[in-house]
């Protein structure tokens, strides 16, 4: 936040003034002095194009991305677009994943981040949203079943909170893999 | 897939919960399960909810639970309301609030009807803030302390204080600051904004987004209270509305209830929408009136 805290009565009279010139050369950049629904929306749209993105946000080829998925707007386009349904995602050949790798996605947040809800081994500060995860390769879950899993959640459960990692483009095909990978490791 | 949502809500059914049917019905949406509410009673609904009303749901309650603030595991318990307890002590949202009062005094200067349409006819903001959301049927539509800010600026001033901008969070702040101690009291005999409690419950449960989440994967016992994620333990969101706009300590700035909105979204990768966007307007409805009873605290700190 800047720290212009005082505004100057003078610079209050120059801004109108500025702002009174503004209205006597080009009436159509300044609103009405009551103006509209429209108006108003045209200043709401304005007035978030200049503003940064919010605190938090991932980097920019994320966020490009965004609008493909369903958003809560009423009028926007991404308002309208569909939720992705759940797939059961068959393995193509072998697992071919590589533990290290997949360690590295499911510890970093702008990738797999799954040691934000689980415990897992080679992580700290777990998250216990989800099941312990830690001892997963005794659960006798074959490659396909843990792929087609981290890949879509839902078919098997569908109000589970575990983001579809697969169907919504979170991780590519190879990284799934890395993913499965690691969990098998997790004796 | 008619056959699924037909299977999901005879499901949906027999656990005795309500679904939003039907609804939407040209584009598939899912929804996390919904759990009764009654806005008639407030933040007390959390009763029904975490269960951690208990530990905060006023000052006494809270002192004596204080000590679960370290506490790992029950953390959660007190909702982060032990933060409310420092309002009357220096944080840096009172240089917010400073300057939103030097804002005002200088502004109504020179145009007394900023103060006038600020207040709706009164000179005096004390207590005005813990109304609002509110309908103004002069308008036609739902107001919010910042929508009023950035209405009456552009009415009587001629000038842009759009919301979110600094201006503008300033100036809400500092009338939400002179409410701090008055129970948030969302008009719920008004049918507009039970109109809006309704759509911004729906909203609260739509799974949106990336990462598919609704508000509820995180806000709801269901979903994340109650547990740890990763460092967090997430709060429920009765009582919320009742310490914003708030400062937040990781951003080093006060932010808006829509800024928190937006960030909500951007972390679980879901298109942020503008300030005073009518969804979140809907939002801020449904969490204010989850909020009633609860005494205002602005500015207190937020992680």
């Amino acid at each position: 936040m800047d720290q212009s805290i005082r505004v100057d009565p003078k610079l209050l009279v120059m801004l109108a003034v500025i702002a009174l010139t503004a209205c006597a050369t080009a009436p159509e950049r300044e609103p009405a002095a009551r103006p509209g629904p429209a108006a108003e929306a045209k200043a709401l749209a304005e007035a978030e194009a200049s503003r940064p993105v919010p605190a938090g946000a991932f980097p920019p080829e994320v966020r490009a991305q965004l609008p493909k998925f369903a958003c809560l707007s009423y009028t926007l386009p991404c308002g309208k677009v569909p939720t992705r349904q759940p797939v059961k995602q068959e393995l193509a050949g072998p697992l071919n994943g590589d533990v290290a790798r997949g360690t590295q996605i499911a510890m970093t947040r702008g990738k797999g981040n799954c040691i934000a809800c689980h415990v897992l081994q080679g992580g700290v500060q777990p998250g216990t949203v989800g099941p312990d995860l830690s001892r997963y390769a005794s659960f006798g879950r074959s490659d396909a079943e843990t792929y087609a899993l981290i890949y879509d959640m839902r078919w098997r459960n569908p109000d589970a909170l575990m983001p579809p990692f697969g169907t919504n483009q979170v991780l590519t095909d190879q990284e799934l893999r890395d993913v499965a990978a690691f969990m098998q490791s997790q004796k | 897939m008619k056959l699924l949502r037909t299977a999901l809500l005879a499901m949906l059914a027999t656990l005795g919960l309500a679904g939003f049917a039907a609804a939407d019905d040209e584009i598939y949406r899912e929804y996390f399960p919904r759990q009764p509410i009654d806005p008639a009673k407030g933040y007390l609904g959390d009763e029904t909810w975490s269960g951690s009303v208990r530990y905060w749901k006023d000052a006494a309650t809270l002192a004596r639970n204080l000590s679960l603030a370290k506490d790992h595991a029950n953390e959660w318990k007190l909702n982060l309301k032990f933060m409310d307890i420092d309002s009357d002590a220096m944080n840096s949202g009172h240089f917010v609030v400073d300057q939103g009062e030097a804002l005002v005094k200088t502004l109504s200067g020179s145009e007394p009807d900023f103060l006038t349409c600020l207040g709706e006819g009164k000179t005096d903001l004390r207590g005005l803030g813990a109304a609002y959301p509110k309908f103004d049927s002069k308008l036609g539509r739902i107001m919010t302390v910042d929508s009023r800010v950035e209405h009456c600026a552009r009415t009587t001033l001629r000038r842009e204080l759009a919301q979110g901008t600094p201006d503008n969070v300033r100036i809400t702040t500092y009338i939400k600051s002179l409410s701090t101690g008055t129970p948030l009291n969302v008009d719920i005999q008004s049918k507009p904004i039970m109109q809006a409690y309704a759509r911004g419950e729906k909203l609260f449960y739509t799974k949106a987004g990336q990462y598919n989440f609704a508000c509820a994967s995180c806000h709801s016992p269901q979903g994340m209270v109650g547990k740890r994620f990763r460092g967090e333990a997430i709060t429920s969101m009765f009582s919320d509305a009742a310490h914003y706009p708030s400062y937040r300590i990781g951003k080093g700035m006060v932010e808006s209830m829509h800024e928190r909105l937006r960030t909500c979204n951007a972390q679980s990768r879901t298109v942020s929408l503008p300030f005073g966007d009518p969804a979140y307007v809907d939002i801020e409805v449904f969490l204010s009136v989850l909020a009633n009873g609860y005494p205002i605290a602005v500015p207190v700190e937020r992680y």
